[in-house]
């Protein structure tokens, strides 16, 4: 039998954006119930479980999976959650746990260039957002307080800030120091922005370069969906672990009624309230509205104009790999400290993608052996080739805006469902053009790059091929209207008065950026925007 | 000034007095106050009178005690809310003998017994800092409000009586300036005793344990005498100053809680020549043997193999230490890369674990270099007890353990006085006296700041 609970507002979904937008709405004295499909996590067991983990580059692995609120994992095979149908597979990995994925990640604390908010009116590609880089910028900050992130005053060349950093940039390690000087003048090569400490903050320690950033920070050095889950349950925020919401009910008044979830026993609860936020991210929130389809709605909530789930973005990345004229010690320090913003903005997106350029740090000692080993090295040699790759390879990949495209899109599966009889989320996606040809410009800055390191046996990934972010964005996007977007300027349902949805997904477009920060700035936004402030 | 002097006597007095050559010029009250401003640093005033993220100075920051929360005042120049209209006179009183311009007392959390030491040119100095040097905050600290029958400042008389007979320091002719120098930092501004001398049932210092090492409730000020087990007697000259300066020595000794404070907003400021003087005077105190630990030390760096691990057949401890600290302290806490090893830590050969409880509780956040961070809120208690007791059985002296009801003590703040037991049974006055008296020193080695 369904029990009934009560309260003002209910957030669904305990990720980042959701646990401090639910923060900020407690804090303001509204009562909130957020609801997490997964369980609760601690730190320890994470840890715990990657030190035990034979497949140290599996960053999933240390992550409990379950049947009852599964979620993507592709090592060492498919679990087969999301159902592909073509023409290439869209593989994101996401985890549902209390804190949500960025649990594991490498905080990257991204603002946009303000002309990412007015792509088709600048270069006449993409879509416009229905708010400027100047409305976001208070929020930007905010987010980046409540976060502690650090990053060098050089940054705000390209991303414009009222406020200095609330700490300077970690500090760089001694790869970072040599591709800085290496590169220079004709590369600008600048720390990262994260949410990372390069100081003690909000309690917790600076980073001290454990090079362990994916896939959990040891420390707490580094930001997490877990502590801001903690903020919130310590401004009020009531939190329900293991309830998987599949359902939302509304009246005949353009008025969300309540929802319904099952307790991992599959037992029913109903939830009503006058608000309700969803944060179940850019791939479960569309989910859960096509699950809440009816007589009225045969699509799906807020799906009158068939744009729900549509215009799927994320960063596809090629790379190179190389050896270096000089040995670098790749492994202390941030696994991905440094980048060059120099191709985020200009004329040519017109025509072609804009992209980042990332260098890892991340320790190569696990992958040159294994390559080695592979190469059949042995002995005196193997030892050799270990001590010398491991000391001089260096990875540089792209971050690469992909346009916002109709027929890429999340809905739900038609053939596959999980334990709890839900059906699973299913994609279409492919690559345009567009992303071609910023994929080309990329490989010509990666030759260069590699020629300026003195570099030898360089290495492309495969042509066509692209690795994937994680930035899930657009399905949820803001727009002006209702027949082009799923959200209005605030991340309002256009046909729902009080059903607000706070996620990547609402970005209408992916620009360069990691897309957290952003979705954190507009969460809190939104925040206001429920307490009537905007 | 002028550097006047080639007698032995006045050289001594020349080294206690202006070791600050730098600022030994005369240009009128700029020297003055500068040399305040580096006494008041010496004696760490702004450690209590200075809330974090708040006016240099102007009080109001909660020290716990016991019996409560005193609250540290406004020694700025304001008229209105500090001591603006304090004479050098009122203000030697203040500071030397503890009552306040209208003649009230204070509690000795304001370590005035020390104080009474400060020469009267020192004292001039100080006076002119805090009435030229120091920015005028007209916000009124909050109140102190003990309550009864602690409330009554007047029983601090008495036990000023007892206890309070400081005078301005005279130099030792028969010793070295820089001996002399060591000897009126440590037993004045710096005020070493207030913490480190164990007290008596009234809470006085024990004169014939100087310096043989107290519990705060909470942290453990170790024995500073040069005791060779007990103390400090196996610390080099460098060691020691490296410490002092830095708050970390080559020794496997790293300040925290109150005395890493006391490093980070005092010593690390003090000059070279200061930091040599005070480890001089350390270095050549009377050896006291109390306070020393078992010493049941592993002979050699212990080599963990982490199979028992991987398997699950660790013991608890082993399993904690892999999943909170191993990862920075390495597998068998060797450490490296600037966090600091296991074996041979000085906070694991302490005769009580209190230090590593608190470590570990509160973590450690030195202004300079790495901190590590708390697990107050990733240990439970027993799980605290258990992990710190593997530490020391692995790493340190295997003869010192804790428990989880220490470890419940010690998140709490330390145990409460049994004074406000005692007054609540309703003593009578003459026995309130007296344990006014107790209090007195009691909110001394209790004063242990509120953290965030």
């Amino acid at each position: 039998m369904s029990d009934s609970i009560s309260t003002d507002i209910v957030v669904i979904g305990s990720g980042v954006v959701g646990a401090l937008t639910a923060r900020k709405l407690a804090l303001a004295g509204r009562q909130v119930l957020m609801l997490e499909a997964g369980p609760r996590i601690k730190r320890d067991d994470i840890v715990t479980n990657f030190r035990h983990s034979a497949r140290k580059d599996d960053f999933i692995a240390p992550y409990p999976n379950s049947d009852i609120a599964p979620f993507p994992d592709y090592k060492p095979q498919d679990n087969g959650y999301l159902d592909q149908t073509g023409p290439h597979d869209y593989k994101p990995e996401y985890i549902r746990v209390v804190g949500g994925t960025s649990w594991h990640w490498a905080a990257q604390a991204w603002r946009l260039v303000p002309n990412d908010f007015r792509l088709k009116s600048q270069y006449g590609v993409g879509r416009d957002w229905p708010l400027s880089y100047a409305d976001l910028e208070p929020y930007y900050y905010e987010a980046e307080l409540l976060w502690g992130v650090s990053g060098p005053a050089e940054m705000a060349k390209y991303s414009p800030r009222q406020q200095p950093f609330p700490m300077p940039g970690v500090q760089k390690s001694y790869l970072e120091q040599r591709i800085t000087e290496r590169l220079a003048p004709k590369y600008e090569v600048l720390t990262n922005t994260t949410g990372r400490n390069s100081v003690p903050y909000d309690g917790r320690p600076q980073c001290c370069g454990n090079n362990n950033c994916m896939p959990i920070c040891p420390i707490d050095a580094q930001y997490h969906g877990g502590i801001a889950a903690d903020a919130a349950e310590k401004a009020g925020v009531k939190l329900v672990s293991q309830a998987v919401v599949y359902k939302l009910e509304h009246d005949s008044k353009g008025k969300i009624t309540a929802l319904h979830y099952y307790d991992w026993d599959k037992v029913s609860h109903r939830v009503e309230a006058q608000v309700f936020v969803m944060a179940a991210n850019a791939i479960e929130t569309p989910k859960i509205l096509f699950m809440s389809a009816d007589d009225k709605n045969p699509h799906g909530l807020c799906n009158n104009y068939d744009q729900l789930g549509r215009n799927l973005m994320d960063h596809p990345s090629n790379s190179a790999t190389f050896y270096v004229d000089e040995p670098l010690w790749p492994g202390r320090g941030p696994m991905s400290p440094s980048s060059i913003q120099q191709l985020r903005d200009g004329e040519f997106r017109a025509e072609s993608a804009a992209f980042r350029v990332d260098f890892s740090n991340s320790s190569q000692v696990a992958g040159v052996t294994a390559a080695a080993i592979k190469e059949g090295l042995t002995g005196t040699a193997l030892d050799d080739a270990i001590r010398f790759r491991a000391a001089r390879q260096l990875s540089v990949k792209n971050v690469m805006e992909q346009l916002p495209d109709r027929n890429n899109r999340t809905l739900l599966s038609t053939r596959k469902k999980d334990a709890l009889g839900l059906p699973v989320p299913a994609f279409s996606y492919s690559y345009d053009d567009y992303v071609e040809k910023g994929m080309q410009h990329s490989l010509a800055v990666y030759a260069d790059i590699a020629a300026m390191m003195g570099a030898k046996q360089v290495r492309y990934s495969t042509p066509g091929v692209y690795s994937n972010n994680q930035h899930i964005t657009g399905t949820l996007a803001m727009g002006f209207d209702e027949k082009t977007s799923v959200t209005d300027h605030v991340g309002k349902a256009w046909d729902f008065d009080n059903l607000y949805m706070v996620s990547t997904g609402v970005m209408p477009t992916v620009a360069t950026a990691n897309s957290t920060l952003t979705a954190c700035a507009l969460g809190l936004r939104t925040a206001d925007a429920i307490l009537g402030k905007l | 000034m002028k550097k006047l002097l080639s007698l032995s006597l006045a050289s001594a007095f020349a080294g206690l007095m202006f070791s600050q050559t730098a600022m030994a010029q005369n240009n009128g009250g700029q020297d003055l106050v500068a040399r305040g401003e580096y006494l008041a640093v010496a004696g760490d005033c702004g450690a209590c009178h200075t809330a974090p993220g708040g006016k240099a100075f102007a009080g109001g920051l909660p020290l716990a005690t016991p019996l409560g929360k005193i609250y540290s005042t406004n020694i700025t120049p304001s008229k209105v809310a500090g001591i603006g209209d304090y004479t050098l006179d009122d203000f030697e009183h203040a500071v030397r003998k503890g009552v306040r311009k209208d003649g009230a007392h204070l509690y000795p959390a304001m370590p005035y017994t020390a104080y009474s030491s400060i020469t009267d040119e020192d004292m001039q100095a100080l006076y002119a800092y805090f009435m030229q040097g120091v920015k005028p905050v007209d916000d009124k600290a909050a109140e102190t409000t003990l309550p009864f029958p602690f409330n009554i400042r007047l029983s601090m008389a008495g036990w000023n009586l007892l206890f309070a007979h400081g005078k301005p320091y005279v130099a030792d002719s028969g010793k070295s300036a820089e001996w002399n120098r060591g000897a009126y930092l440590v037993q004045g501004l710096t005020h070493c005793s207030t913490c480190h001398t164990p007290r008596n049932a009234l809470m006085a210092e024990q004169a014939d344990n100087a310096l043989g090492g107290a519990s705060l409730g909470t942290w453990f000020a170790p024995n500073i005498t040069p005791d060779p087990h007990a103390g400090i007697g196996s610390w080099s000259q460098q060691d020691l100053e490296q410490y002092l300066a830095t708050g970390r020595s080559a020794n496997g000794s790293q300040a925290g809680g109150p005395m890493l404070e006391a490093i980070d907003k005092s010593f690390s400021k003090l000059s070279p020549a200061d930091i040599q003087a005070i480890a001089t005077y350390l270095r050549a105190l009377p050896a006291q043997s109390i306070n020393a630990a078992p010493g049941k030390l592993p002979t050699s760096t212990p080599r963990l193999s982490d199979v028992a691990i991987m398997t699950g057949s660790a013991p608890e401890g082993a399993k904690l230490y892999e999943a909170h600290c191993s990862t920075c302290h390495q597998l068998s806490g060797q450490g490296g890369n600037g966090i600091p090893a296991l074996f041979g830590n000085a906070a694991l050969k302490r005769p009580v674990a209190d230090n590593a409880v608190m470590a570990v509780l509160e973590g450690v956040t030195p202004d300079k270099g790495q901190a590590m961070p708390a697990f107050s809120d990733k240990l439970d208690d027993r799980q605290m007890a258990t992990l710190i007791n593997y530490l020391f059985k692995t790493y340190g002296d295997a003869g010192v353990q804790t428990t989880p009801e220490r470890v419940k003590a010690l998140r709490e703040g330390g145990e409460a006085s049994p004074l406000i037991a005692l007054a609540k049974e309703g003593m009578l006055a003459g026995i309130i006296i007296l344990v006014l008296l107790v209090i007195g020193g009691g909110v001394i080695i209790q004063r242990k700041k509120s953290r965030k």
